[in-house]
């Protein structure tokens, strides 16, 4: 998709990105299977690297925005139900994502034990299932209502705010 | 309307009531399941079939009517107002054209298989009232579209050609009482074209544009190949109606090259979005849906030999069942395997007040029996049509009917988990 107001460009944006992370470890996760995968190898040092930091402070940036900034300008023009529904996701998302960064960590300094790699898997997996979702939806309702909610002034302001905030 | 039921709507209402779309796709299901019956029944007359009543006839219009234009309406009456940014005005035609058009296939498709001209009649102007409360509830709402143009546009396509090709088969069904239709199987064959390529085709290119790149999380791509692909499929199917009608066949090779230009600039459109996927792992559903291009472009290429006089035996049976079956049919249930539980999380609850998992609300076996059946299915009653061997169309449609319980199973389990949610109005 590609948008004519900036702020619905920069979560577009930040989607792709997120969605690289995701995919990296859903990638990593479909190779390792139930072994534990070795914590020395480039590309899975990479993307718990990755994991460790992007995701847990991309989403919490992106969610605070669309929470304070966005959701509530829905509300005010009447549309309460969008936000609602998307602060539910993100308050399954979130402890999903600060779980996965804090494993991610760990594993990084001591290396993954079957148990610690079978509790990364399941969290990991339904962070990856809920985050690609999330943002099917973002893409497909809240992106779209932006074009239509954001005068050009407001756009500037909050995409400006947002950029900053970066 | 729960919290998470009111997502798209809320002061815009984009999201329906569950109910609306989900019927629509739970009944299609049970077509589905119905219409390999009926085909497993008839298996001596599919390979021969050339047109008239009679089961094959009956199997032929479950599997559209009841399996495609189903799916459709229910995919169309939620997709189109979130495409366009427009609610619809009203919820109450949906139920509305469900009513009619529940009972309307059924009769219709008991009168072709029984010979009974009544119940054709009756279940025939059932059917296309319904078929009219959707296409005055989707224009109604199209005409308001203001964004995504392109995709509006091929839904216009489809309205129209869904028109006509109900008025030829309504033709056509009092042709049989009052016996007045000379060029029949020139209308048999306009009316299968238009209800086929033109209103499932149109649909299909056209949500394809939005559903696809969805799906898959790929870049946005130009609308320009969009307006392309639409200009040469409404081309074709205008220039293919006049060669029939008009008897006139020479024209038929100018829709045919019309036919490939649209369906090749749609392949390369789908090309370009899954070459930008985000994701790598697009699971059954994509086996089912990249399947189905190749199901598309052996129909086309099997209009082509027969055009061109080659000796392909039963070609005109094959050429039908290649097109329902496998191209709209193999499509769609792609489709409804990733949309289904999507619209389900919508709807809802789950645990401990957090939204559901997808993965909660789908069923893997029954799909995957369903996927593996439904493409020996169609492989085995490919040959058998074109080896004439009822033997192998049976086991085929066998095969087919166990498939579709499978996929009755996903549609009946995903609409009982929406059920067990808050409810939605």
């Amino acid at each position: 998709m590609s948008f004519t107001r900036r702020t619905a460009q920069l979560l577009h944006e930040d989607h792709q990105q997120t969605i690289i992370v995701i995919e990296a470890l859903d990638q990593l996760i479909a190779r390792a299977r139930k072994k534990a995968p070795d914590t020395n190898d480039p590309i899975v040092r990479k993307t718990l690297e990755n994991a460790s930091g992007a995701i847990e402070e991309e989403i919490s940036q992106h969610f605070a925005f669309e929470e304070n900034q966005l959701f509530t300008r829905l509300e005010e023009m009447g549309d309460v139900s969008i936000g609602e529904h998307l602060r539910g996701e993100h308050r399954a998302l979130l402890p999903l994502g600060q779980a996965v960064g804090t494993m991610a960590r760990t594993a990084l300094a001591n290396g993954f034990t079957d148990e610690s790699w079978a509790t990364f898997l399941n969290t990991s997996g339904e962070l990856i299932e809920r985050m690609f979702a999330h943002i099917q939806k973002e893409e497909m309702a809240l992106l779209p209502a932006l074009e239509d909610l954001l005068d050009a002034e407001t756009d500037i302001e909050l995409s400006t705010a947002y950029a900053d905030s970066h | 309307m729960s919290m998470a039921g009111r997502f798209l709507g809320g002061a815009q209402d984009r999201l329906l009531p569950a109910a609306i779309p989900f019927r629509f796709f739970v009944t299609a299901a049970v077509f589905h399941l119905l219409a390999w019956m009926v085909l497993l029944l008839a298996a001596d007359e599919v390979a021969g079939f050339r047109g008239g009543t009679g089961p094959v006839l009956a199997a032929i219009h479950l599997l559209t009517l009841g399996t495609l234009a189903m799916t459709a309406i229910g995919a169309s009456l939620q997709l189109f107002p979130v495409v366009t940014r427009r609610a619809l005005t009203r919820n109450w035609p949906g139920h509305f054209s469900y009513a009619l058009m529940l009972p309307g296939v059924a009769l219709l498709s008991w009168g072709m298989a029984l010979h009974q001209t009544t119940a054709m009649q009756l279940g025939a102007g059932l059917t296309c009232c319904g078929l009219l409360v959707f296409v005055a509830l989707t224009a109604n709402n199209l005409r308001r579209a203001s964004s995504i143009p392109v995709v509006a546009a091929h839904g216009w396509l489809a309205l129209a050609t869904l028109f006509v090709a109900a008025l030829l088969g309504v033709l056509m069904i009092w042709g049989i009482e009052l016996n007045i239709l000379s060029n029949r199987s020139g209308l048999a064959i306009t009316h299968l074209t238009l209800a086929s390529y033109g209103f499932m085709g149109s649909l299909v290119l056209g949500l394809s544009l939005v559903l696809i790149p969805m799906f898959v999380l790929s870049r946005s791509l130009p609308p320009n190949p969009g307006w392309a692909q639409l200009g040469l499929t409404a081309l074709a199917l205008l220039v293919f109606s006049i060669s029939f009608v008009s008897e006139f066949p020479g024209l038929i090779w100018l829709a045919l090259i019309a036919g490939f230009g649209g369906t090749g600039f749609y392949l390369w459109q789908m090309a370009k979005i899954l070459r930008s996927s985000m994701r790598k792992r697009l699971g059954l559903p994509f086996v089912l849906i990249r399947a189905s291009w190749g199901f598309l472009i052996l129909t086309l290429l099997l209009v082509t030999a027969y055009l061109a006089g080659l000796a392909i035996p039963n070609a005109v049976s094959l050429i039908g069942f290649v097109l329902l079956a496998g191209w709209l049919l193999t499509f769609l249930c792609g489709v409804l395997h990733r949309i289904m539980p999507f619209l389900a999380s919508m709807h809802a609850a789950g645990k401990s007040g957090l939204p559901p998992l997808l993965s909660d609300l789908t069923a893997e076996g029954p799909l995957m029996l369903h996927a593996v059946c439904h493409f020996s299915a169609v492989t085995l009653c490919g040959i058998g049509i074109v080896a004439d061997q009822s033997l192998l169309i049976r086991i085929g449609s066998a095969l087919g009917v166990v498939g579709a319980a499978g996929f009755a199973t996903f549609a009946i389990i995903v609409a009982l988990k929406v059920r067990q949610g808050p409810r939605t109005s």
